[in-house]
């Protein structure tokens, strides 16, 4: 196999590997569907690029990730992303759901897209991504203590804000 | 000692699978640390499913061709920027040019500013940009857009060029999308074809700064001259 031929697929296992993720995580910081896979293809144009630099396989997750929130900072300095309504984005649905269950789904959906960046930033990196507190800490370059602060009062906003949002019930009984 | 229930909370809020030995001995050590952790995972099921968004059809093949369409020009870019710079200079006499801090000339300009980017957001761009979003972008390097122009274009962003901030576009056209560089403050010979990569860029000398029309080289970029023309109104402030 060429060198070529093996980068190429190195790199193609990448794609197949994070692409999907990299989507969720970009379509839940920017808010934007069209923006969100400009941001993963820029990312992954970048890691091709750079692919060499790439010696640890299993650092690829962090490295993409890094790429795409870098992205994301000069993209969002110069153009304000407009707001996609959620709802109008091609979701898994789950067809065991019923009509309450989609409804508290929903209001989680607006509830997220309301967190602060420092709350929602380590959410996502920890249930997109499934990342420990500690990768997230070297993620975000914060201690692990202040990462499960965040992580814990995150879910804490969300809870709170379902019930400002109408969710009736004991919210124990919800979560 | 014993967790107790207000840390068990925080631990689990943090991070709900945490299956410690610690965690995992005071969950099992009374019926309210149990109900906590259920409540607790059966709320992550939640938002698990409801961060569960579909990319969109065809983005992994997108993604993996960009290793055929550009298969040793991102890994040795640099030799080959210098072949397309000299290519450059050789079609560069009579380019009226001031001097820049990153550039030697409009040209290496946009070979560079362009082999950043530019398929990709050509491949990117595929709804049309709102009017607002043009008008602000415009606005903000004293130019406008009307209709004619704005109701094609769908990418917008500010980009570096030689002298300052300008405007990144991607129009479409009825010889497939093309990409519009604005630069307010930059002067070229009107009508220059500059050559890089496999691209062609068409300058326009404007009443304000100049533009480049980029596309590929089997696309007649200069059919778009008399459209920005029209459309593309520079200098309105204090310019």
């Amino acid at each position: 196999m060429t060198s070529d031929t093996e980068r190429t697929k190195r790199f193609n296992e990448l794609a197949e590997a994070y692409s999907t993720d990299l989507y969720r995580y970009a379509m839940w910081i920017c808010h934007n569907d069209a923006l969100a896979k400009d941001l993963v293809q820029e990312t992954f144009l970048r890691a091709w690029r750079a692919l060499d630099s790439l010696k640890d396989v299993g650092a690829a997750k962090s490295w993409l990730i890094t790429i795409l929130r870098r992205e994301y900072a000069r993209t969002f300095e110069r153009k304000v992303p407009k707001f996609t309504d959620v709802d109008k984005v091609v979701v898994v649905d789950n067809d065991e759901l019923g009509p309450d269950e989609r409804t508290e789904r929903d209001l989680l959906r607006k509830g997220i897209m309301r967190l602060e960046p420092k709350y929602r930033d380590p959410l996502l990196l920890q249930v997109v991504f499934g990342h420990s507190c500690e990768e997230i800490s070297e993620q975000l370059g914060t201690s692990k203590s202040a990462v499960m602060t965040q992580l814990f009062r995150a879910r804490e906003k969300l809870k709170v804000q379902l019930q400002k949002d109408g969710v009736t019930g004991n919210v124990h009984e919800l979560f | 000692m014993s967790m107790s229930f207000s840390e068990f909370k925080r631990l689990i809020g943090a991070d709900p699978w945490n299956r410690d030995p610690e965690t995992l001995r005071a969950r099992n050590s009374a019926p309210e640390f149990e109900t906590a952790a259920a409540e607790a995972e059966a709320f992550e099921e939640k938002l698990q499913s409801a961060l569960h968004v579909q990319p969109p059809a065809g983005l992994l093949d997108e993604i993996k061709g960009m290793s055929q369409q550009q298969p040793a020009q991102r890994r040795n870019w640099m030799p080959l920027a210098l072949a397309a710079s000299l290519l450059i200079a050789v079609g560069a006499v009579g380019m009226v040019w001031k001097q820049s801090r990153q550039w030697d000339s409009v040209e290496a300009y946009l070979a560079d500013h362009y082999s950043h980017d530019g398929d990709a957001l050509v491949a990117g761009a595929t709804d049309i940009v709102s009017e607002q979003e043009v008008m602000r972008i415009m606005a903000s390097l004293n130019a406008s857009a009307d209709q004619q122009l704005s109701g094609r274009i769908k990418f917008i962003k500010f980009c570096p060029t030689p002298e300052g901030r300008g405007a990144h576009m991607v129009v479409s056209t009825d010889q497939g999308p093309m990409t519009i560089i604005f630069m307010p403050k930059t002067q070229v010979t009107n009508g220059e074809m500059v050559t890089f990569d496999q691209m062609h860029a068409f300058l326009i000398d404007l009443e304000h700064g100049s533009a480049a029309i980029i596309g590929k080289q089997s696309q007649a970029v200069e059919n778009m001259e008399a459209m920005i023309r029209e459309s593309l109104k520079t200098g309105l402030v204090g310019a």
